[in-house]
């Protein structure tokens, strides 16, 4: 089958999709179970024309905004140092390994007891999501880089910042944005389940409110709207990624998920 | 033990001064079962400026392990390895050095790489400029300035490599094995290539090979050393004049003298009798 006919088979199983779920909606299936796609796009628009949806969204992302590059930065900054530094990784790879076994949404409620119902406990949930996957996707990227390069560039004389940003972060930076890219998903995550927990306002409790009041059209929207957020900053990271490793005739790499 | 500074200098410049002084160095590895491992044993050697100096032994003798105590990637077990008068403590920034594979740093274009060393503070922008564009030429690999290691061939990412070192002018360049991967006839291009460049910039070059025929064409001195612990076997002089045409280095006068006095050491070497 030729790309074209891949894709027109894709779209037509897209369409019949949706297509069986409205059929099934109200005939087979209650509606306030599953909704329909006709009532999700009404309320779409509904939920945008009204304004609070914007307002939720708009909370959501400024959580995210603040906590994911402050975890990505952290992660990325604590990765690089345990490569560089025998010691510090001797002294706290055990820490941080156990750390990680923390099932870290677990925490959320934490958070919320520590830093109130507002802005800030969900972005520290964004921020632990965040960082843990920076982190080891750099550190594992610091210890798979070839260290001749680094003996190379010292051997010609280049040391501190222009050995930093010339020859290791060029050398690990396809983990980097491995890393940035895997954390982009469980950034959002992180700031739905902060906002799960307790919270007045946000995409997360939009969707927790609908559902208690068995709105399910709502819960789809909220549901769509974070799908959204999440395909454009990965569409984002991508093109940065793109342009950063242009270098790269192959783009696979491997996959660490932390 | 043999001693180059005795013996009768190749190089133009007789008054030429000891470089490298290599002073009963030997270097021992740990295996992981714990064993000591000696790489090289009671090494002596001395090297002067402008000479070309190939290295030849079987493979685990620890040639490589020779240029990287010189060029202060590890330290010597024993001994001491003196520089233009200093002794080699850490990482000796006055040599180049050209790795078994290119190593071209990927990220970097051909002219990004070629530069990486020329240091901002010694060359104006200008003069860096300049420095660039005469080493890409000087490898052939003009009009490939914006090109990515990736994007070239074996033969071009070997020249590369080599300008790279090359560029900032070190006062010695170290070679491990830089042609063993290539064809045969790409490798007599670059020999070839490197004997015009050296011709042209005469900066002290020891170069490691496991080929007879490429150590005795390419130097003035063929440092043989034994299978482990390494130790320096003889050290031959090659007779031949310079410039020296690689392509038809068989028949150039004195390549059979040394390369059969080569041969000799190595068939004792191997346990191979004579014909």
């Amino acid at each position: 089958m030729g790309m074209m006919g891949i894709t027109l088979v894709r779209f037509a199983i897209i369409i019949g999709f949706f297509a069986l779920w409205e059929i099934a909606s109200g005939r087979w299936i209650e509606p306030f179970l599953i909704s329909s796609p006709s009532r999700i796009f009404i309320s779409l628009i509904d939920g945008f024309r009204e304004g609070d949806l914007l307002q939720h969204s708009w909370v959501t992302l400024v959580e995210i905004a603040i906590g994911f590059p402050v975890g990505a930065i952290s992660g990325i900054a604590l990765g690089y140092a345990f490569g560089r530094s025998r010691l510090l990784a001797d002294i706290f790879e055990p820490i941080i390994i156990a750390l990680n076994g923390i099932p870290r949404t677990a925490l959320a409620p934490l958070f919320i007891v520590w830093l109130g119902i507002g802005l800030w406990s969900k972005v520290g949930v964004v921020f632990l999501l965040t960082f843990f996957l920076n982190f080891f996707n750099t550190y594992t990227g610091m210890r798979q880089m070839d260290e001749e390069y680094v003996d190379l560039a010292n051997l010609m004389g280049v040391k501190g910042w222009k050995l930093t940003f010339k020859v290791i972060f060029p050398a690990i930076s396809p983990y980097v944005f491995t890393g940035i890219r895997t954390s982009i998903p469980f950034a959002v995550i992180g700031a739905i389940v902060g906002e799960f927990v307790a919270a007045t306002e946000g995409v997360g409790f939009f969707i927790r409110m609908s559902a208690g009041i068995f709105r399910t059209a709502d819960v789809f929207v909220g549901i769509i709207v974070l799908m959204i957020m999440v395909i454009i900053m990965d569409k984002i990271a991508e093109a940065v990624e793109r342009r950063a490793l242009r270098w790269q005739s192959q783009k696979e790499h491997v996959q660490i998920q932390g | 033990m043999p001693d180059l500074a005795q013996a009768p200098s190749a190089s133009p410049q007789n008054q030429a001064e000891t470089v490298i002084c290599v002073e009963n160095v030997s270097k021992l590895f740990q295996t992981p079962a714990r064993e000591n491992l000696e790489a090289l044993l009671n090494i002596d050697l001395n090297i002067r400026s402008a000479e070309f100096i190939t290295v030849v032994g079987p493979s685990g003798c620890g040639k490589s392990t020779l240029l990287k105590l010189i060029a202060g990637f590890s330290p010597c077990s024993a001994g001491r390895i003196v520089f233009q008068g200093e002794e080699v403590r850490g990482l000796n920034t006055k040599v180049g050095y050209v790795p078994q594979e290119s190593k071209l740093f990927p990220w970097l274009t051909v002219e990004e790489n070629v530069g990486f060393g020329l240091d901002s503070k010694r060359y104006s922008r200008a003069d860096r400029q300049r420095q660039v564009s005469q080493f890409i030429k000087l490898a052939g690999l003009d009009g490939f300035e914006k090109y990515y290691p990736g994007q070239l061939s074996g033969g071009m990412s070997k020249r590369a490599s080599i300008v790279r070192a090359l560029a900032y002018e070190p006062p010695v360049i170290l070679m491990d094995e830089p042609f063993g991967p290539l064809d045969a006839q790409t490798r007599m291009v670059l020999q070839d290539e490197l004997l015009k460049i050296w011709e042209q910039k005469r900066q002290t070059i020891i170069f490691v090979t496991h080929d007879l025929v490429e150590a005795v064409a390419l130097g003035d001195y063929v440092v043989v050393m034994t299978h482990r612990p390494g130790k320096i076997k003889d050290i031959i002089k090659v007779p031949m004049a310079r410039p020296r045409n690689i392509f038809e280095i068989h028949r150039q006068e004195g390549f059979d003298d040394a390369y059969g006095r080569l041969w000799n050491i190595f068939r004792h070497e191997l346990n191979i009798g004579a014909h």
